[in-house]
């Protein structure tokens, strides 16, 4: 349907052949494969066929086929293997919202189907070890890996950490690809510029940061899992190494799509994934405060800790 | 499949005590342990869990498009649960911009709602919110007043709309179809024993007098304010001052003025008589603003 046909790019080591352009993405620079994932746009079926899960969004189909919605933005169709992606958008073109949701929730699912552990996590690289940062929504994993940033190193993933447990030698992050989401008040405290940068969803004040050139692509081995926590009450600022148990509770509880999973994989192979990455990587609990002072501090502190092994 | 039991109320109306309450129940009427970080009856408007099950970030959503799926989210929890789910909210029941009910009838078992004398309310939520008394009522008498938005950051609650005082009281009163029990926050504190039996009675738990005893007994006001001193309150917003202030019934007299006093009543009075919290007359509040006054003697200036 193009003349010129849309370059392909790379995705969480994956190489992307796309009908459309996928500006957060890098182009793909590895070696001539064919690709891993093709992604076009083309007819969604409101029901998939054989259904076994049923959620308000997502449905998942007895040959491991999903379909995710969201009414007036897209719909998703994912192939049973997870290697073809058609989305549906709900009117016109594709917009940075349907794009949004591809890179969120359906990268996610793709994530789980291709052997990967998706967690809610963004991660950073300081000399060469790989240190994530866990935890929901508004727990701060964006502001602190921009700060990291701001601080001179470089971002492996947002939002969504992909980490290959079964990589020999252990668990390694796959880089994701370069954008922060920001909301406007942590943009304010990491000093950066809103002009030309996106906010995918008109109303929210979320903004999309590029981050092209603080950007690791290559693969570091997983040195740390931070799980965020808000100070809150009269407790106080903390770091605390978990305890075996209370690392896998945490670490499954911050798996990404953690219920498409369960259907996808299963909950023993996730079981299996966590206890591996758990086995091997250090998980602590971090308890900061969530007001945007002492960032520089927090990121010389977790230097300190890592950068000297 | 399961049922939801929600506790509602507008803010600073007794929820929490209550929540504490029927947790201290559920134990045989044992302390209360604000150490112990389990949550209990979580607010149907928490972020994560909407996100774990939608399979999606709400913080991706607009306000409206998340509240169109909260009836979904609510009737896939009930589709999937065996147990009654019990869940504190302070949404008013209102539509969304779907136009169907927040909260599902169909998947709804019962709803407490608890009320206070918006005179109270005024005074324990300018506190709660860090803000200014005549403020406050400003947002009481707010049809589009929200908890959990924050302009250029994400809150850890998904939006809830709160409709003026009265909006939110009438929009459970006469909400239809729903099974109710509407319990007084002055009654809670003159008849404990008797609001928490009934709300155990209506909720289909067995409850054994002597725990409710208990619990009554554990949940007294003093002692979570002092529980609170020992460990905090995490439910605290800012974890300043202190969540369990005063816990008393017309603790507005001596502290509204008048013409607080007057705009309140003119603007939720109908909907006070109907609740039967009785109005000041105009005299009343003049006297008792005048009896406020530090008496002075006309001659200490002087010496």
């Amino acid at each position: 349907m193009n003349d010129s046909p849309v370059p392909d790019s790379l995705l969480a080591g994956w190489r992307v052949r796309c009908e459309f352009p996928l500006p957060e993405l890098l182009p793909w620079s590895g070696d001539d494969r064919a690709a891993d994932l093709l992604i076009r746009t083309g007819e969604v079926p409101e029901r998939l066929d054989g259904v076994v899960s049923d959620g308000p969004l997502l449905q998942v189909a007895r040959d491991g086929s999903c379909r995710f919605a969201i009414q007036d933005v897209a719909a998703y169709f994912i192939s049973p293997r997870g290697d073809e992606v058609i989305v549906a958008p709900a009117s016109g073109p594709v917009s940075t919202s349907v794009r949004l949701f591809l890179l969120g929730s359906v990268f996610g699912i793709l994530c789980h189907k291709r052997g990967l552990l998706p967690l809610h996590a963004s991660c950073v690289a300081v000399e060469g070890r790989a240190i994530a940062f866990a935890g929901p929504s508004g727990a701060g994993k964006s502001t602190l890996a921009g700060a990291f940033v701001k601080a001179g190193y470089r971002l492996l993933t947002d939002d969504v950490t992909v980490v290959d447990v079964t990589a020999p030698g252990g668990p390694v992050v796959v880089p994701a690809f370069p954008r922060l989401k920001l909301w406007r008040l942590a943009m304010g405290a990491l000093g950066l510029e809103r002009e030309n940068i996106e906010t995918p969803r008109v109303e929210a004040e979320k903004y999309d940061v590029p981050v092209e050139n603080a950007f690791a692509t290559e693969r570091v081995p997983l040195t740390a899992v931070y799980h965020l926590q808000r100070a809150k009450g009269a407790k106080p600022e903390s770091m605390n190494r978990l305890t075996a148990g209370r690392a896998v509770r945490d670490t499954t509880e911050a798996i990404y799509r953690v219920r498409a999973g369960r259907n996808l994989v299963g909950q023993q192979a996730l079981f299996r994934s966590i206890s591996r990455l758990c086995s091997t990587v250090p998980c602590h609990l971090l308890t900061q405060k969530m007001d945007f002072e002492r960032l520089d501090t927090r990121v010389a502190g977790l230097v300190a800790r890592h950068a000297s092994g | 499949m399961t049922g939801f039991y929600w506790l509602a109320s507008y803010p600073k109306s007794g929820n929490t005590w209550l929540r504490l309450a029927l947790r201290s129940l559920r134990h045989g009427g044992s302390a209360v342990d604000f150490s112990n970080e389990d949550s209990w009856i979580p607010n149907g408007a928490a972020r994560e869990p909407f996100d774990q099950t939608l399979d999606v970030e709400s913080s991706d959503l607009t306000a409206v498009e998340t509240e169109i799926l909260r009836p979904r989210f609510y009737e896939f929890l009930a589709k999937t649960g065996d147990e009654p789910i019990l869940r504190k909210i302070h949404d008013a029941y209102v539509p969304t911009a779907a136009g169907e009910p927040l909260f599902p009838p169909a998947v709804t078992s019962g709803v407490v709602y608890i009320v206070r004398d918006p005179r109270d309310v005024a005074v324990s939520f300018a506190h709660h919110r860090r803000s200014s008394i005549d403020n406050t009522i400003g947002v009481m008498q707010n049809p589009a007043a929200a908890m959990a938005y924050r302009a250029g950051d994400l809150a850890e609650q998904l939006r809830q709309r709160l409709l003026t005082w009265s909006g939110h009281v009438e929009s459970w009163l006469d909400a239809p179809h729903l099974r109710r029990l509407v319990l007084r926050y002055e009654d809670m504190l003159a008849s404990p024993f008797d609001s928490l039996a009934r709300t155990a009675s209506f909720l289909g738990w067995e409850a054994d007098p002597a725990a409710v005893a208990g619990a009554v007994e554990a949940t007294r006001f003093q002692r979570l304010k002092a529980e609170e001193s020992r460990h905090g309150f995490r439910e605290n917003p800012v974890g300043e001052g202190a969540f369990f202030r005063r816990g008393v019934a017309n603790g507005w007299r001596d502290t509204l003025s008048c013409e607080q006093v007057r705009r309140i009543e003119r603007d939720h009075g109908r909907v006070m008589r109907r609740l039967g919290y009785s109005l000041t007359s105009a005299n009343e509040c003049a006297a008792e603003a005048l009896l406020a006054q530090p008496y002075e003697p006309i001659d200490a200036r002087s010496s």
